[in-house]
């Protein structure tokens, strides 16, 4: 065997966090398709929008578990930030799990707030274009919540049974990433649904 | 980056070494070992047939339209039956076919050209194969059970609305865009991945290969064009079966909007579709001409504007339903613009055939015949830009003619010259030059025979997706012209299917490197042994096997007992980290069939989703909960 320069890796490490992780880029991805999932749902809000006259075309929706389930949105964030900060060197992993049940329990909480305000909207989906956008809108946030929550219980299972992998630490952060996102949209849903046409426009 | 002091392993310790490589990326045997796989060239090879399986039965389906159409009121099929027939040539060839097979091509190849042992996602490429297969395989059970779609491949409404298209074809095709779409998407997440993080060091992305450019710059495209089908198939899909109104105008919905929506996706899947080609281009041209490809980095910018001005054109496919004066010119101008960057790179072949010594292998005559049409059909293309032309010429087979013209020119005859020249790499085996060169001038031939006098009959007047016409108009010379054209075509291309049939068991064996090419691909042996490279190679060139000498470094230190893989920078491609892959999984299958249950299901019944949704989250626990054979554990376990 001919004799060859050599490039030594095995002193590199075998975690790495951010976008220097191949998987920081897959969930990115994913992100990005979602977002424009979203932003082409916002698209049709207002080009339905733009056909009608009057907008909403059957008064505003109630307001209220709508706004109470935002609320409760942005509370679960800081929790997720404590686990974001966690998973790193110097892990503690009680800590992880204090926070990540405390923030999963009340992203669950807000997951029940969207459903009540389904049960609150004085339309169906049915009955007007109007209505098929709105319930359109919320029920794809909501299935974000029930699957990002759903992913939150995961790693809660995770955490307590074990057994828990250096590479779950990248894991967590990119969870909480996706927990960040969901609540991003969840704001920009509440814009989009009771601001635009109740409080922006009046 | 550090070179270390002179690798001199004894051949035992190297034979060792590869040996263990052997045990640890091995496939397992079985049936189990065959639905669990993950090797990306083993994906990707299913991915390719299956891909040219539904390009025979997309391409059965045409030739019944020809037959059908080669002389005046043919009785051979009924109005009925033809709706069928076109619309599954339609989405056949567009969600089955181009999209799939350009990325199956990618997903072989780019590993490869990257100096990678992997893929990013192993598993999401087994996911996306099984998405791709089942919703084929929903479609074609769907047509011969007589509920084919049957509103053409962009079904548009209110036609395809629940008032006019009663019954499941509609639901059918709905579903089914979701999932190719679905699997095109999870392929494109893993290239993004797999070209930014596994390239060899010293790959930085300005050494990249012009082809790996392209599926990146294709990736990104599928991202931000793929959401817009399936958003628009799921309304179509909610207003069929659950009674919303979002393309109903009676109740405030646009019929409009839909087009807006499947166009946002379906011009960029032109784009989808041909940049891979340009890719592929590139690297026949510089492999025949034994010249790097000149004008690199104009090469790359012109892909990647073009991939930013293919979201400016959508609304050249609406012009006839009444656009605002702004709007047509906006999207007048951008259409015509995109010519450009398409011309740049058409005139950086040139200048490197010109001052190459081109050998004219069957590959270069495809990309030679790809100039030839695809030329034409841009210039077809700038004319449609125009509005007056093309609402004059709108839903014609001028426009069939077209775009042809651009598809089977700007992608098939690229697709048939790569497949050409990566089947040694593939196979081990080299295909017969003489049957390849038969079989390029009788498609070559057929094709323009076939399509050239639709433009005639479109400019004459004649409709698309009619089933049939009378004598009084006068087309049926050039219709019986076509059709003779078309089975001229059918004959090229069969005879290179024959040629990749025979060659597949009794082909000249290829070695390693039979075209001598440019690229990392060909210093492994072929086919590669699963692992792909036993050293992972660096780079310091844009042509690594033209230009780099045997004191090149190779890289060591990665570990052969479990499937671990060199993670680089983004930009530079210096040497990261390390990181290890899963095993063969049946995971992917699960979610793939929970998937499909759901999206099957809610044809049906709306409770279909809620029960999706709980087995398709169970099956991805399954997927992500940590095997036992855990490694690298923290410190502190519960």
């Amino acid at each position: 065997m001919r004799p060859r320069p050599r490039i030594d890796v095995a002193s590199l490490p075998t975690l790495a966090f951010g976008p220097r992780a191949p998987l920081w880029w897959g969930v990115a991805s994913m992100l990005a398709i979602e977002t424009t999932m979203f932003a082409l749902l916002a698209v049709t809000y207002f080009y339905l929008r733009g056909n009608e006259s009057l907008w909403p075309p059957a008064g505003d929706p109630p307001v209220g578990p709508a706004t109470a389930g935002l609320f409760l949105m942005l509370l679960s964030v800081p929790p997720m930030i404590m686990v974001h900060r966690e998973s790193g060197k110097g892990h503690r992993l009680k800590v992880m799990r204090f926070w990540l049940i405390v923030s999963m329990a009340i992203g669950l909480l807000a997951l029940g707030f969207r459903i009540a305000e389904f049960g609150e909207l004085p339309f169906r989906w049915d009955h007007h274009a109007y209505g098929s956008i709105v319930w359109a809108i919320l029920g794809m946030h909501g299935i974000h919540l029930l699957v990002s929550g759903g992913e939150n219980l995961l790693f809660v299972a995770l955490l307590f049974k074990g057994p828990v992998e250096e590479k779950h630490l990248l894991d967590l952060r990119l969870n909480a990433m996706y927990w960040y996102f969901v609540v991003a949209w969840g704001i920009v849903t509440y814009a989009l649904i009771y601001l635009d046409p109740g409080v922006l426009r009046s | 980056m550090r070179v270390a002091e002179r690798y001199e392993p004894t051949v035992e310790a190297d034979a060792e070494e590869a040996r263990q490589l052997r045990e640890t990326w091995k496939s397992r045997g079985g049936l189990i070992g065959w639905l669990g796989e993950t090797d990306h060239k083993k994906i990707a090879g299913r991915y390719i047939v299956t891909a040219f399986v539904f390009f025979v039965l997309g391409g059965l389906e045409a030739a019944l339209m020809r037959f059908q159409l080669a002389r005046p009121e043919s009785g051979l099929m009924g109005p009925d039956l033809y709706n069928q027939v076109f619309t599954m040539h339609g989405s056949t060839m567009m969600f089955l076919f181009a999209v799939p097979i350009m990325e199956a091509v990618a997903m072989y190849m780019v590993p490869l050209m990257i100096g990678a042992r992997a893929m990013a996602f192993p598993r999401l490429n087994a996911y996306s194969w099984y998405c791709y297969v089942i919703g084929g395989g929903l479609l074609y059970g769907a047509f011969f059970l007589n509920v084919g779609p049957d509103t053409g491949w962009f079904s548009y409404v209110p036609l395809s609305g629940p008032e006019f298209a009663p019954g499941k074809r509609v639901d059918i095709w709905a579903q089914v865009v979701t999932f190719t779409e679905l699997a095109a998407l999870a392929a494109a997440v893993n290239q993004i991945a797999t070209i930014f993080k596994y390239r060899a060091p010293g790959m930085s992305l300005s050494r990249m290969p012009l082809f790996v450019w392209s599926i990146l710059v294709t990736a990104f495209m599928i991202i931000f064009a793929m959401p817009s089908v399936m958003a628009a198939s799921s309304l179509l899909a909610l207003d069929r079966l659950v009674a919303t109104h979002f393309f109903n105008p009676a109740e405030g919905g646009d019929a409009l909007l839909w087009q807006h929506l499947f166009w946002f996706f379906g011009h960029p899947e032109v784009y989808i579709i041909f940049i891979p080609a340009l890719g592929m281009v590139s690297t026949i041209v510089a492999a025949f001409t034994r010249r790097k490809v000149f004008g690199y980095t104009a090469m790359v910018l012109s892909l990647v504007s073009t991939g930013f001005i293919g979201f400016g054109l959508w609304v050249h496919h609406m012009f006839a339903t009444g656009l605002p004066q702004l709007g047509q010119s906006f999207f007048t101008a951008a259409s015509m613009m995109i010519a450009i960057p398409s011309g740049v790179q058409i005139f950086c072949w040139i200048a490197t055939l010109w001052s190459g010594r081109p050998r004219l292998a069957p590959p270069l005559l495809f990309v030679l015949g790809f100039v030839f049409i695809f030329v034409i059909g841009g210039l077809t293309g700038v004319m449609l830009a125009s509005v007056p032309l093309d609402v004059q010429v709108h839903d014609t087979f001028f426009v069939v003619a077209h775009f042809h013209y651009v598809l089977i020119g700007g992608a098939v005859f690229p697709l048939l010259g790569a497949i050409f020249y990566w089947f040694p790499k593939m196979t081990g085996r080299l295909l017969s030059e003489r049957l390849g060169k038969w079989s390029f001038w009788i498609t070559f031939l057929g094709f323009n025979l076939t399509f050239f006098p639709m433009h005639i009959l479109g400019l004459d007047g004649m409709p698309r997706r009619i089933y049939t016409y009378r004598a009084e108009t006068g087309w049926g010379d050039l219709n019986l012209l076509a059709t003779a054209g078309a089975l001229v075509m059918a004959l090229g291309l069969l005879l290179y299917l024959i040629n990749v049939v025979s060659s597949w068991r009794h082909g000249a064996w290829a070695g390693d490197d039979p075209w001598g090419g440019e690229g990392l691909e060909w210093s492994v042996s072929s086919p590669p042994p699963d692992y792909n490279f036993q050293h992972l190679p660096t780079v310091r060139s844009r042509a690594p096997m033209w230009e780099q000498g045997p004191d090149q470094p190779v890289v060591v230190g990665l570990r052969s007992d479990r499937r671990e893989v060199l993670v680089t920078r983004l930009i530079d491609a210096e040497p990261d980290h390390r990181e290890t892959l899963p095993d063969h999984a049946m995971s992917p299958l699960a979610v793939a069939i929970a998937t499909g249950v759901t999206f099957v299901g809610v044809i049906f019944t709306p409770w279909a989703f809620p029960i999706g949704i709980i087995i398709t989250g169970i099956a991805l626990i399954g997927w992500f909960w940590p095997r036992d054979e855990s490694r690298e554990l923290l410190e502190e376990q519960p």
